[in-house]
């Protein structure tokens, strides 16, 4: 057995059936060993696409997800991908080919100081310096990728390791358990719940990171407080819960945002005061205190002064806070401003109306759809308007933002998930970011559905230059793009385009039942913009509205 | 303001670009810098005064998070390495 060997089996250990990857000249051991080992690789066409499908398929099912790449480019291409896992907190293993151990710092052909470049973008990387440490450094990546905060782990493996001769060695590592919470702690949270007349719980991936789900639904059922989330929250909550405010933020509701300001308590589950979820912070629930957990030390505080700050395991601080509170008023308050600031989806005229599009694919689509957004004011509207029972089922860069996300995230979830509805929903920007994945949904014939929202604009960027930039449309036009559903055609995968509202119901028909992959392109007004919109450097309760 | 740090970890080739990386990125510019190795090649000890208006405790607990780092403790002032220089 020779190192590359040794890699695949330790995978096989760690309970590995699915990779995604892109072969090239220094991972070629590995390639060969994959090859007839039982280990399912799918090529996806770029480096990026295969770190993406990883991401989607460990959001998609929990577990962690595997990308494989080449030395030089193929590393490179992998960067974006694992800073992606990094802002979102994404267990995968990314493995790089890396020139023979003699050859490194010599400028060997595609070389490049992999490990310094992966310091910024993973949680943990690892060099390979022996054959003998590969069972443990490969155990220990999927340990560190998956424990506490989980994210991106990279293990670079030097040639002549993946051809050195092994001849047993032991994969094993240790495993640390998370903290448990401070009994003071506790106390002194449940003194602030039982003191607050105005808490509000404010939920982000954390909870599904931690696989907390039920312990938090428990909690809303014992506490019925008014809850609200962050785009990674979205589906953690059930979308007819008690109370339940919906996202909090930059394009939130207009109930969580003057709920949030009203607060006299947040209690904050596996969030983190990201900008896009306060506005301007040092205006940011001005009249709350503060319960922060997060099994993350290093977010406690880091943004917002906590008054409880909890480090520990989700699931085992939330049954310990969960308990019936005296809240009547505010409850009924937040209710009363959930029902007054619903969504409406009347829209005069007849071009298709994004919005109302996406309330009706929720409407129609069966349970369990994977949605995997591209970036954009179309990830937006998903957030806003389609209505998810599981954060599994949402699939959006959260903290990085990535357009090209879409599709090979839904190439990831659709592989994981064979048995569910996938649909990638992309704009005209963002779709060609990542386009030559179609070729992976060809090659697996996998049946990912494509919604493609055209507006023929860089959409998100057009609707900050017409509020803040004068209406200078500075390269936002893309009014030359390609004909989608030819190019789609090309890659058999068919689909229609529709136009005005009456075509949308039988189109969504046609797609959700059709067998393979289809696309369904949209061409929409450039005007439409996303609304609310708190702006920049602005309090969350001063937002804008459509005039 | 002046901030003094000692950081034990256990010894990679790259855990230096890693502690330094995580110091500069956080908003702490390093003011003066010693690293002891011990005998054993096996244990690092660094001694760092960083200078930044942001609080100090927003550095230790990311480096805490490093993988391999051991102790993070702030002292009120430079104090006496521990390790022997080799
Ligand atoms: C890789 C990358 N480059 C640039 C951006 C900045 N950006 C954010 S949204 C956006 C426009 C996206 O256009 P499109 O995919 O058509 O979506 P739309 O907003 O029109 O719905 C851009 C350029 C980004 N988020 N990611
Ligand atoms: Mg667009």
């Amino acid at each position: 057995m020779n190192g590359a060997h040794f890699v695949v089996k330790a995978l096989q250990q760690q309970g590995v059936k699915q990779v995604f990857g892109y072969p090239g000249g220094a991972i070629m051991p590995v390639y060969d060993a994959l090859y007839d080992c039982g280990v399912d690789h799918l090529l996806c066409r770029h480096e990026q696409g295969a770190a993406m499908a990883a991401i989607g398929y460990a959001r998609s099912t929990g577990g962690v997800g595997v990308c494989i790449a080449t030395s030089g480019p193929g590393a490179t291409n992998l960067i974006t991908g694992l800073a992606d896992a990094l802002l979102d907190s994404v267990p995968i293993v990314a493995i790089t080919g890396q020139v023979a151990s003699p050859l490194i710092g010599t400028d060997a052909f595609q070389e490049v100081d992999v490990l310094g470049m992966s310091l910024s973008c993973t949680k943990h990387s690892f060099m390979v310096q022996r054959a003998e440490d590969l069972g443990s450094v490969i155990a220990q990546a999927f340990e560190v990728a998956r424990s506490g905060r989980p994210g991106p782990v990279l293990v670079d493996i030097p040639k002549d390791i993946q051809l050195a001769a092994i001849e047993h060695a032991c994969i094993t590592h240790e495993v640390s358990e998370p903290n448990s919470p401070e009994l003071t702690d506790i106390t002194a949270a449940r003194e602030l719940l039982s003191q607050a007349k105005k808490p509000l719980l404010y939920v982000g991936g954390g909870v599904t990171l931690a696989h907390a789900e039920a312990e938090l639904r428990d909690f809303l059922a014992k506490t019925k407080m008014p809850s609200m989330t962050t785009l990674k929250g979205i589906g953690t909550i059930a979308p007819d819960q008690y109370a339940f405010l919906g996202m909090v933020g930059m394009h939130g509701t207009k109930a969580a945002n003057f709920a949030v300001q009203e607060a006299d308590l947040l209690v904050v589950a596996g969030a983190r005061f990201d900008d896009r979820v306060t506005g301007k912070l040092d205006e940011f629930a001005v009249n709350a205190k503060v319960i922060h957990l997060d099994i993350d030390a290093a977010e406690l505080g880091k943004l917002r002064k906590a008054d409880v700050a909890i480090a520990a395991d989700l699931k085992q601080v939330l049954p310990q806070l969960a308990m019936p509170l005296d809240i009547d008023d505010w409850q009924q308050h937040t209710i009363a401003m959930r029902q007054e600031y619903h969504w409406r989806y009347d829209h005069p005229g007849e071009a298709i109306y994004a919005p109302l599009l996406l309330k009706q694919l929720s409407d129609m689509a069966p349970k369990n759809t994977v949605v995997a957004c591209d970036v954009g004011q179309h990830q937006m509207w998903v957030a806003q308007h389609i209505e998810f029972d599981s954060p599994r089922d949402h699939l959006s860069s959260s903290g990085l933002g990535t357009m090209g996300f879409g599709v090979p995230a839904a190439v990831g979830a659709q592989v994981a998930r064979p048995h569910d509805t996938v649909i990638a929903v992309s704009g005209d920007g963002s779709f060609m970011m990542n386009v030559q994945e179609l070729g992976t949904i060809k090659r697996r014939k996998l049946p990912v559905k494509i919604l493609l929202i055209d507006n023929q604009r860089l959409g998100m960027v057009r609707q900050w230059q017409q509020l803040f930039f004068e209406g200078r449309y500075s390269e936002t036009i893309l009014t030359d793009n390609p004909d989608f559903v030819a190019l789609a055609a090309a890659f058999d995968i068919p689909g229609e385009t529709i136009v005005v509202k009456e075509q949308v119901q039988p189109a969504l028909e046609r797609m959700l039942n059709s067998k393979g992959a289809y696309i369904l392109h949209v061409a929409i007004s450039e005007e439409e913009n996303v609304w609310p919109l708190v702006p920049p450097g602005a309090a969350n309760d001063k937002m804008m509205e459509e005039c | 303001m002046l901030h003094h740090l000692t950081v034990t970890a256990q010894h990679s080739p790259e855990l230096l670009e890693r502690v330094l990386r995580v110091m500069r990125h956080r908003g702490f510019s390093v003011q003066t810098m010693q690293m002891n190795l011990d005998s054993e090649l096996q244990q690092v000890e660094l001694q760092v005064a960083l200078e930044s208006e942001r609080a100090i405790a927003l550095l230790t607990a990311q480096l805490s998070k490093l993988i391999g780092v051991t102790s993070v403790a702030v002292s009120e002032r430079a104090v006496e390495p521990k390790l022997a220089v080799v």
